[in-house]
């Protein structure tokens, strides 16, 4: 372990010497100040912290990781074409030992950096959220800063209800065996309907289990959010609602007229759930159409879980779990390739994960380059048979670590558990990380550095 | 030795050559403009940091302004709107002389955004988003773009004008109360806008021509053309808007541009009159009948295509001006109105009606045939409007008009009914006229009758006393 700490130590000095880490520091605090300055908000309180915190971790993670690939690719790569690699082999310390202690160099760069510009968004948000009027800072303390956690209903059994129908309509109809997977989509499709709507004049109801919860959540607000879809839209685009809210005795009642297709968020009054810890939820739909309330994203109730700091503190560190994630990738890259090729393939991957919403999409629609209109079939059958599972592997691969989404996160507050954190550092820096270091660090003992040719 | 020459020559001759890149420049881009090889008109008028980014990134532009398109919708699917003003400002940006950026930019605003929010004051400022970003960006890079200008008409006229929106009254208030402001009082003084003497008027015109971006010297020509107009009332603007649209449009864009113009008229005349902003309450400016009948009359003889359309429009704004008129006490002009509307559309009229049976039908439906119940329900609805008129009477002498017209009209139904129903008196009878008046007056000043502000100003007005509060009963020894 003392090798790898000297060597990173070494790319610690390095990064000094080179005056990088004053750079990139002085880069993001200047982004840091500058941001609000030039960025739009909506003109709420709430808008501007929530499109302040997007931008400054956006960009502090866009800075950080473009330097990361280029520091990783050039301190190894150019070690290597300089020769300087070659004094430190001969030394007694394995090669993949040197790899692990750049690595480590370059996280714990990364973790005092990131330190720096987060502190400072920190500071900023509070800065500015304590010169907000008092009713400003309740919403923003209420609504964004602050980690709050979700409560769905349960999910319904859908399979054993479809599983009960099917047999009833296999039963009642001769049906063709070929026949059975669109019949069970079919009747998948009914069920959820069935779950998922509320008639016009009709109630939609939710049961919440709070759970052990109760003891925490008392005298705290909660809120509902809550998103539905019209059969039939009106010229306003506003739907009556009312809502029940609590146990039967004591429910509170409110009528909110709500927009379609959007997500809505209202707090209830604190105490509103039973004994045992059962929030009742009733929603009538006032309108003369049937509403649809998805089962996935259609009704939540949220609550403080927890402060905003140590949220904050998480989602930063979910951040710097990507970053050593490019670290590695960037020395695995220039363990094989010179500096500026493995610049280059570096930042390619890093577009290739960035287009994963392409991928997806080419993925859904089964064809990469469309469908001809006239013959209803895929123009190029031959590439999506070639492609198409090359970029089911890529976005298997791709969404381990795009799985997580702390800015998002953080700027709804939302609240990042621990386990998230713990999953995140499993998947992006044990699982992936490792798989890209083995990579790296097999590459680099193979390979025989004398035949790397110093610049003339 | 040699290599400094070289040097030198080359140096020389990159002068020379940009030099006479220079001469012919000019040259270059008017052919270049004459023979139509521009597709985007230069950018002018832009700060450093657009032009430098317009120019640098060419034709990538349109591929980042793409990508920020699809996150916007992306964002926008999920409910999530703190961007979108960061994000519209950036794509518009990048193609700032593509006009039909700047509209779907702001019509999302001011259109699909908006509606997503339950609170008033929450869509006013998308709305208001959606007008600043067509009236303060689009217009500044495209001053001759007659779409922008109807897009930003249409937006007073439609969003902030019509009731199609459960928070039009927010919008009104709001910008009648910035208007307010702006004029210093009900009205804009052009002589003072166009002259400002004082350091106030200074504010008020530096205000007007950066802030809200409009020119008092086409204002009073826009006032002295249509008006007077209330500028308080977004019709105002609607035509405003519209009048400068008018005079860079295309052939193919002036029946849109005439048209927000002949219905923002119609709509400034059927209700054109801010009564009270606290409670809003407005009222027809009949006054402004006659030039809305000639900007009717004047499109209908300018349009070769869509007549029809027009003519149907007019149609409809004689009948309610007939109406109106009646219900006003404004007899003769009633009268001349219906006239009109007969000569011009015989078959709007059906025939032997008269002036005012044809009135009362327009709200009533056919009042021939109408039972107690309703014929009470109809006369205490007219007797509600006639006490608020009275509330009013004292802000707004037309109000005072309206007032006449309504016990008129209501007086024309109780008679009606009465001698209709003559034979069966004893079972059918309505109460007197005056009782009735009076018992709607009651009701309306109940405690939970009528708004209270309306009462207050209604109890003035009548002399009657505010009832003595609700006593309580001595503590128990």
């Amino acid at each position: 372990m003392q090798r790898c700490l000297a060597i990173a130590l070494l790319t610690w000095k390095a990064a000094f010497r080179f005056r990088l880490f004053w750079v990139l520091t002085a880069l993001l605090l200047l982004s840091v100040v500058l941001l609000p300055l030039l960025i739009k908000d909506d003109g709420t309180a709430r808008g501007f912290t929530q499109i302040l915190l997007t931008y400054t971790l956006s960009v502090i993670t866009g800075l950080l990781g473009l330097a990361t690939l280029w520091l990783a690719c050039g301190t190894l790569a150019k070690d290597i074409e300089e020769c300087q690699l070659q004094m430190v082999a001969v030394k007694p310390i394995a090669r993949w030992q040197i790899w692990l202690g750049k690595w480590l160099g370059l996280v714990f760069l990364n973790l005092v950096l990131l330190a720096v510009a987060g502190a400072s968004v920190y500071g900023l948000l509070h800065y500015r959220a304590n010169r907000l009027p008092a009713r400003e800072q309740q919403v923003l303390r209420r609504e964004i800063m602050v980690a709050r956690g979700s409560l769905k209903p349960p999910k319904p059994n859908l399979e054993a209800e479809v599983q009960r129908l099917f047999q009833q309509r296999v039963q009642q109809t001769r049906i063709p065996e070929s026949e059975y997977p669109e019949l069970r989509n079919q009747l998948m499709e009914l069920v959820q309907a069935a779950q998922q709507v509320a008639l016009p004049g009709y109630a939609k109801d939710w049961t919440i289990d709070i759970g052990l919860r109760r003891a925490l959540l008392k005298d705290e607000p909660l809120f509902v959010r809550v998103k539905f879809f019209v059969a039939q839209t009106n010229a306003t685009g506003s739907y009556l609602t009312r809502w029940q809210i609590g146990p039967p005795d004591r429910a509170q009642i409110q009528d909110l007229i709500l927009a379609a297709e959007t997500p809505h968020e209202f707090a209830i009054p604190p105490n509103l759930f039973d004994d045992q810890g059962r929030l009742f939820v009733r929603m009538f739909n006032g309108e003369p159409t049937t509403m649809v309330i998805p089962l996935d994203d259609g009704f939540e109730v949220l609550y403080r879980e927890g402060g905003f700091g140590l949220n904050f503190l998480r989602g930063l560190l979910i951040i710097a779990c990507w970053l050593a994630l490019l670290a590695a990738l960037g020395l695995a890259a220039a363990t094989f390739l010179s500096f500026p090729v493995a610049a280059f393939f570096a930042v390619s991957i890093l577009f290739v994960v960035l287009s994963s919403g392409t991928l997806a999409t080419t993925i859904t629609e089964g064809t990469i380059l469309g469908v001809n209109h006239e013959t209803q079939r895929p123009t190029a059958v031959w590439l999506d048979f070639m492609l198409l599972p090359v970029f089911k592997g890529l976005l298997a691969v791709i969404n381990v670590v795009k799985d997580f989404s702390p800015v998002e996160s953080l700027s709804t507050g939302r609240s990042i558990t621990w386990l998230e954190l713990l999953k995140a550092f499993g998947q992006i820096v044990l699982f992936m990380g490792g798989c890209v270091a083995a990579l790296g660090m097999g590459i680099l003992t193979r390979r025989e550095l004398a035949t790397a040719q110093p610049q003339v | 030795m040699r290599s400094k020459w070289r040097k030198i020559g080359l140096v020389a001759l990159t002068v020379l050559l940009l030099g006479s890149a220079a001469t012919v420049q000019r040259a270059l881009n008017t052919q270049r403009a004459t023979l139509g090889l521009t597709r985007i008109a230069p950018l002018e008028n832009a700060p450093p940091m657009l032009a430098f980014t317009t120019v640098a990134l060419g034709g990538f532009r349109g591929l980042i302004a793409n990508a920020l398109w699809i996150r916007a919708n992306d964002l926008q699917n999920d409910g999530k709107y703190f961007e979108m003003v960061q994000l519209a400002d950036w794509i518009t940006k990048l193609e700032p002389t593509f006009a039909q950026v700047w509209i779907v930019q702001a019509w999302n605003m001011a259109y699909n955004i908006s509606v997503k929010f339950p609170a008033g004051e929450d869509r006013w400022r998308w709305v208001l988003r959606g007008i600043e970003l067509l009236r303060d960006g689009g217009l500044r890079y495209n001053p001759k773009e007659a779409l922008i200008y109807r897009e930003l008409a249409w937006f007073f006229q439609h969003k902030m004008g019509m009731n199609l929106d459960d928070a039009h009254l927010v919008y009104k208030y709001n910008w009648a109360v910035a208007m307010t402001n702006l004029f210093g009082g009900p009205k804009p003084n052009f002589d003072q806008l166009l002259n400002p003497s004082t350091e106030a008027e200074r504010v008020r015109a530096t205000r007007l021509r950066n802030e809200y971006k409009m020119d008092a010297q086409v204002m009073r020509e826009v006032d002295g053309l249509y008006g007077p107009l209330d500028w308080r009332l977004p019709e105002a603007h609607a035509v405003y808007w519209g009048h400068i649209g008018l005079k860079y449009s295309k052939k193919t864009d002036l029946i849109t541009l005439r048209r927000v113009v002949y219905q923002s008229m119609s709509l400034s005349v059927l209700r054109g009159r801010l009564i009270s902003l606290d409670p809003m309450w407005f009222g027809p400016n009949l006054d402004r009948a006659e030039r809305a009948n000639q900007a009717y009359e004047q499109m209908i003889a300018e349009e070769l295509e869509s007549k029809q359309n027009v003519q149907n429009a007019h149609k409809n704004f004689l009948r309610e001006l007939t109406y109106l008129s009646y219900s006003h006490n404004r007899l003769a002009e009633a009268r001349r109105w219906f006239a009109l509307l007969k000569e011009k559309y015989p078959d709007a009229v059906p025939p032997g009606l008269s002036m005012e049976e044809f009135s009362l039908q327009r709200i009533m439906g056919n009042f021939f045939d109408l039972g107690h119940d309703r014929t009470k329900a109809l006369l205490e609805g007219l007797l509600v409007q006639y006490w608020i008129s009275i509330a009013f009477a004292d802000e707004d002498r037309s109000e005072e008009d309206r007032a006449l017209g309504l016990e008129s009209q209501a007086r024309y139904l109780w008679n009606y009914y009465m001698q209709k129903m003559a034979s069966r008196r004893n079972v059918l009878a309505l109460p007197p006229f005056d009782e009735m008046k009076k018992s709607v007056l009651d009701m309306m000043l109940k405690p939970d009758g009528i708004d209270a502000r309306i009462q207050t100003r209604l109890r003035a007005k009548l002399g009657i006393a505010a009832p003595a509060a609700e006593q309580k009963n001595p503590p128990s020894q």
